[in-house]
């Protein structure tokens, strides 16, 4: 589509053509071009669930391509075959690094090679110098913390002698002085002519690094060039859905913040985030912005039950809730959307209707004992309509609907046990823009209900789009709060970023 | 004091200690237990139980099980006995073991590895087939009069009260845990079990080395099958019964986890001491063999319910350092105090 | 944790894929019959045929109540000991401790209970594999009844006897005079296990369970406890059979139910319940063990093959349905099927 890079050139490092891949009904990669030059550093960008990891899985051979084919210096390669991509000098350091934890950090470099011991431990140490990283080799990997599995990750690409390295978001975990010396590193691989695919969805690393930039979009590259041509505000328009010039937002009733708070966190503390305070309105959606890992999924799970709190309390309509069990959490009046929908949110070889009503399992809306399927039916065929959710019958099996829909099945599930409170956790991720602008009205429309929502995610422009009040979480405390006048991207991202001063942005 | 430490750590040493522990109560409680005679014949019984706990030891080190072991290695003791009762020749009979052994591993890898069909349910249903085979093989009638060489051999100590057999199946487990741990490929195994999506990777294929710890695992029960023959003398249709839970129980005792990844073969050598010493202990310390499964039993579930505790406090434990040391990172401090 | 993602593939010929099922469990088991009476014709006498249900009957409720168990994705291989257990305990309690014979059963029955109990404990609250644990749980609930039935006058291997009618009378009874009490059983049990699973809140739980157990707790179920629970449902169904069991052979044997468990694992496949959890069916169970147990009576009488053969034609069965499964969701396999199968078909004569 949209691709400027011209796919003549054979000798290129790296050429991807026109590639194609999808999951079931979802289409996750919609003819996807890209090039990579020796001593490039490509910035790959987009929000969650563009399709990037897919893409990079496809180059590693993980996953086979529906269509399309992958040329490494003009050479085609066998798709579906992690062996072939590794013997051509393709290393991928993924996102959550996959060691073997119970090996030591040497074996875990060194393993797959088909080379003496002494000298690839050698040849490791040698590596290890030239790059100014020093981590002991005979730990075990599963005592490492994510930074230091990613530069064992880096390790094992680099002593493969890797030719295209693809690093995945490998920033998100790192404290500030990592990252510097990540960055050093990538310098030092771009000058030894080593092609990296640089994927983020932090538009600075990009100036920072990147000689090239592409930008994702629902599984299109939809922009690309040298870093020189774009700035900032053009790197956003990128990622920007297509006509969603920013719709005007309809006045709503304003939030009567003289009520008493609906929910209230005193020093809330648990494991990822310290000494959260915060108070939500009736009817109020309170925006929560931080990057992934800053602690907002924790602090949503402690209060919702899953995890140790460790201080402070929670009160819901003035009722102490702080530390109960999850089921108790519901009956109180909350409850929550959780982030990664496939591992928390859904039943997949489960129909529409068992999804929907799992959470009311409890109470006695469904019946005593035998399971009254009327008042289901009922229930569900409500948020169906309510939520336009496509499918062909309610006895049809989650797994297969797409992602849009799965959410909005999660949403109308949290619902149903009718809550003064819901928390809603990254509830775009992974969803296509059609299906964004509907959640956004479900959402709209239950603040008009009355429902109060906090909203957490780390996309600004949702923040932006709906949020009555904001405030940002950064390693595991609030660091700013912002009233509706005052939300903006800029605020935001620098706030996510724990830079209490504007500087990101041109 | 670190070489102490990391010593320490080795979960194969603990299962050795656990049963020298063993020995020294029961010497106690009993001292005519304590002699060489005695300690000797505990490992002298464990042969056949060492070997299918090795080979089990390779399916569960890849991060699945095997089942089939048991009837594996009394289908291959039904085949041998009868082939050397009726005056084949040996090696003829021995190799024929060794490649019913290996075929059936071979169809358990398939069917677990590339078929992706749960482990467990797979080799049970290969083991109803096998146990059947046996029956029809041979006719539900008792496999004896093997030649009294044959089943003399296995009586030849070779040091001390040791017999040939333990101290060949010891050398063989050593060199065993030398070619998985100092080659390149015996690693693979560990590392599949560790982390599948890991090793691929790397260029690991997940698929073919759980493929080959089935054939591994098929060929140690063949033998252990072979050894049966030697030292039993006779085999019955229900030969071998029973031997893959007690497998199971070695691998355990022996530190492999069962999650996979974890443990050696040494570790399952000795855990098979430990479970075949039981019976034996048990008449020195006054009790009936009747306690014998009770015990194993209990011991199994201890030991594993044990280590998933401890697994698991640790996974969280991690977590939770892991996500403190995010908000520790905070050196300037937020808003808050 | 449980890979969601090998449960994704094809989920919606899943469901269709079990309503059709049953189906062709109905057909499979016509087949029989008229294989079976056409090769013999008095395979088809009602008398005979089901005097025959008491060799299978114990298959047929336990893997009922074990289809619990493994939709939660779990698995019960302990059931079988839990069998003897009961039948001992109730022997002993009655000849030895001179209890009156049904609180003895009383009694029976909440120990099985007590070791489904057990072992759902650990497998629920302590994360334990549920395989090793029923394992263990088989070395040890069969060491008990080892242990129990020492402590009683009678020789374990003659087991005890001289129930009195009223115990007997549980399998001695026939409803209209042709119906073995046994049936009965197993048709309530089949009722009771269907509105459980299929009609009350419960099953769905543990439907929920299995499929997904975070999003479970995640949506307010206590997990663990319906996972505990089906363990004590199959601990008490293994007590029923034992009961039963006993009543028929008028003797109490702690080794009862050693054969049981390849059987009642196959049952619980070939009824159509998913070994990854998350699927399955009472009816289809229920015909399954039907279709085994018309196998295990039909093929000696009719073929003249030897009971202990049986093993054979059970084991082949089971591989063939969760390999014909796996290859339905795994297409690109078949290739690589092929090409091996030529090998296999070779070495294994």
């Amino acid at each position: 589509m949209a691709d400027t890079t011209t796919s003549a050139g054979s000798e290129k490092l790296l050429s991807v053509r026109n590639v194609y891949k999808a999951f079931g009904l979802n289409t996750v990669l919609k003819g996807i071009s890209l090039d990579l030059d020796r001593g490039e550093v490509l910035a790959l960008i987009g929000g969650n669930g563009a399709g990037k990891s897919t893409l990079m899985k496809i180059i590693m051979g993980i996953y086979t391509p529906d269509k399309g084919e992958i040329l490494v210096n003009g050479k085609g390669m066998a798709a579906g075959k992690t062996s072939e991509a590794l013997a051509s000098g393709v290393y991928m350091v993924p996102q959550e690094p996959l060691l073997f934890p119970n090996m030591s950090v040497e074996e875990n470099i060194i393993i797959g090679f088909q080379r003496p011991r002494a000298e690839l431990h050698k040849e490791l140490v040698e590596t290890m110098e030239n790059i100014g990283w020093h981590i002991a080799l005979d730990r075990k990997a599963s005592s490492l913390s994510i930074a230091e599995q990613q530069l064992v990750e880096i390790l094992r690409g680099l002593m493969r002698k890797a030719k295209v390295l693809i690093l995945d978001e490998p920033t998100s975990a790192l404290t500030f002085k990592e990252v510097e010396s990540l960055f050093r590193c990538v310098e030092d691989l771009k000058a030894n002519g080593i092609g990296i695919i640089y994927i983020t969805h932090r538009l600075n690393e990009v100036f920072q690094i990147a000689t090239t930039v592409a930008i994702m979009r629902d599984g299109v590259i939809t922009l690309s060039g040298d870093v020189g041509e774009f700035n900032h505000n053009a790197l956003v328009k990128g990622l920007l859905p297509t006509g969603a010039e920013q719709e005007t937002k309809e006045t709503s009733i304003p939030v009567d913040y003289g009520k008493e708070p609906v929910l209230e966190l005193q020093n809330f503390s648990g494991y990822g985030f310290t000494d959260v305070s915060l108070k939500l309105y009736p009817g109020e959606i309170l925006g929560l912005a931080g990057v992934v890992g800053a602690g907002r999924t924790e602090m949503a799970t402690t209060i919702f039950g899953m995890d140790k709190v460790l201080g402070g309390k929670v009160l819901l309509n003035g009722k102490d809730i702080t530390g109960m069990k999850t089921r108790d959490v519901i009956k109180a009046g909350l409850n929550y959307v959780p982030e990664d929908r496939h591992a928390n949110g859904l039943f997949k070889i489960s129909d529409v209707a068992a999804n929907t009503t799992s959470a009311v399992l409890k109470g006695p809306k469904l019946g005593k004992f035998l399971l009254n399927k009327k008042t289901e039916r009922e229930m569900t065929q409500k948020y169906v309509d309510d939520f336009r959710i496509k499918v062909t019958g309610q006895d049809q099996l989650t797994g297969s609907l797409s992602g849009g829909n799965q959410q909005k099945i999660v949403i109308g599930r949290s619902l149903c046990t009718d809550p003064k409170v819901v928390i809603l956790d990254e509830p775009t991720r992974g969803i296509d823009a059609a299906a964004r602008g509907d959640v956004y009205k479900i959402i709209h429309k239950l603040r008009e209900e009355g429902v109060s929502i906090l909203l957490i995610s780390s996309d600004m422009e949702e923040i932006m789009e709906l949020s009555d009040r904001a405030m940002t979480i950064y390693q595991g405390r609030v660091n700013c709060e912002f009233s509706k006048e005052d939300i903006n991207q800029d605020n935001l991202t620098s706030a996510a970023f724990g830079l209490t001063k504007k500087e990101v942005g041109a | 004091m670190t070489a102490i430490k990391r010593l320490l750590k080795v979960r194969e040493l603990s299962s050795l200690l656990f049963l020298i522990a063993l020995f020294v109560i029961v010497s106690i409680i009993n001292p005519s237990f304590a002699s060489s005679e005695n300690i000797s014949a505990c490992f002298n019984s464990s042969v056949v139980y060492m070997l299918v706990a090795v080979g089990m030891g390779f399916a569960v080190i890849v991060g699945e099980i095997d089942v089939s072991v048991g009837s594996n290695l009394g289908f291959v003791a039904t085949v041998v006995g009868s082939m050397l009762r009726d005056g084949e020749n040996w090696l003829l009979a021995f190799a024929v073991g060794i490649l019913i052994g290996a075929a059936i591993g071979l169809f358990n890898g398939w069917g677990v590895s590339i078929m992706g069909v749960p482990s467990l349910i797979f080799t049970l249903g290969t083991n109803g087939i096998l146990r059947g085979a046996m029956y029809v093989y041979s006719g539900g009638a008792w496999v004896e009069n093997l030649p009294k060489a044959f089943k003399d051999f296995s009586s030849v100590n070779l040091v001390g009260d040791l017999t040939v057999y333990c101290c060949g199946c010891i050398i063989l487990v050593a060199v065993i845990h030398l070619l998985l741990t100092k080659t390149r490929r015996g690693r693979y195994f560990t590392a599949v079990g560790d982390n599948p999506n890991g090793a691929v990777l790397v260029g690991i294929s997940a698929v073919w080395t759980k493929v080959a710890a089935y054939i591994i695992c098929g060929v140690m029960s063949a033998l252990a099958g072979i050894i049966f023959c030697s030292r039993i003398g006779f085999i019955t249709s229900t030969s071998g019964n029973g031997y893959e839970m007690k497998a199971v129980a070695a691998c355990v005792l022996g530190g492999i986890s069962l999650s996979g990844g974890v443990g050696s073969v040494v570790g399952a050598a000795i855990g098979s001491v430990i479970m075949s010493s039981i019976s034996y202990l048990l008449v020195f310390m006054g009790f009936s063999s009747n306690y014998d499964n009770a015990i194993t039993g209990i011991i199994l579930i201890v030991i594993v319910v044990t280590d998933s505790l401890m697994q698991y406090r640790q996974s969280v434990r991690n977590r939770h350092e892991r996500l403190s040391a995010r908000t520790a990172g905070t050196v300037e401090g937020g808003a808050s105090k | 944790m449980k890979q969601n993602a090998s449960k994704a593939g094809g989920p919606n010929k899943l469901t269709k894929g079990l309503k059709n099922w049953n189906t062709f469990l109905v057909i499979v088991l016509v087949l029989e019959f008229v294989i079976f009476g056409a090769a013999n014709e008095r395979f088809l006498r009602i008398p005979l045929l089901l005097l025959s249900v008491n060799d299978f009957i114990s298959i047929c409720i336990i893997s009922l109540f074990v289809t619990f168990v493994m939709i939660t994705g779990g698995i019960d291989i302990q059931a079988g000991s839990i069998v003897g257990l009961t039948s001992i305990v109730i022997g002993v309690t009655w000849q030895d401790f001179g209890l009156p014979i049904w609180a003895a059963v009383a009694l029976a029955v909440a120990v099985a209970a007590l070791c489904g109990a057990l072992s759902g404990f650990f497998i629920a609250y302590c994360r334990v594999q549920a395989m090793v644990i029923t394992l263990g749980g088989s070395f040890l609930y069969s060491g008990i009844a080892l242990l129990v039935s020492t402590l009683s006058s009678t020789e374990s291997y003659q087991g005890i006897s001289g129930f009195p009618d009223s115990f007997k009378f549980i399998t001695s009874f026939k409803l209209f005079d042709l119906i073995p009490m046994q049936l009965v059983i197993f048709a309530v049990l089949v009722v009771i296990a269907y509105l459980l699973l299929h009609v009350s809140k419960y099953g769905r739980q543990v439907f929920l369970v299995g499929v997904n157990q975070d999003a479970a707790e995640f949506s307010g179920i206590n997990s663990k406890l319906v996972i505990l629970s089906t363990y004590v449902l199959s601990g008490i169904s293994a007590a029923i059979a034992g009961i039963v069991l006993t009543s028929y052979l008028g003797t109490a044997k702690s080794d009862l139910g050693d054969t049981l468990t390849m059987n009642i694992i196959t049952a619980c496949v070939l009824g159509g319940t998913l070994s990854t959890g998350g699927k399955g069916s009472v009816i289809g169970t229920a015909l399954a063990s039907i279709i085994i147990g018309i196998m295990r009576f039909g093929m000696p009488l009719c073929f003249d093959v030897n009971t202990q053969y049986l093993d054979i034609p059970i084991g082949i069965l089971l591989i063939v349905v969760v390999v014909g499964r796996a290859m339905v969701n795994k297409p690109r396999t078949a290739a690589i099927l092929a090409g091996l199968k030529n090998k296999f078909t070779g070495a294994k004569a």
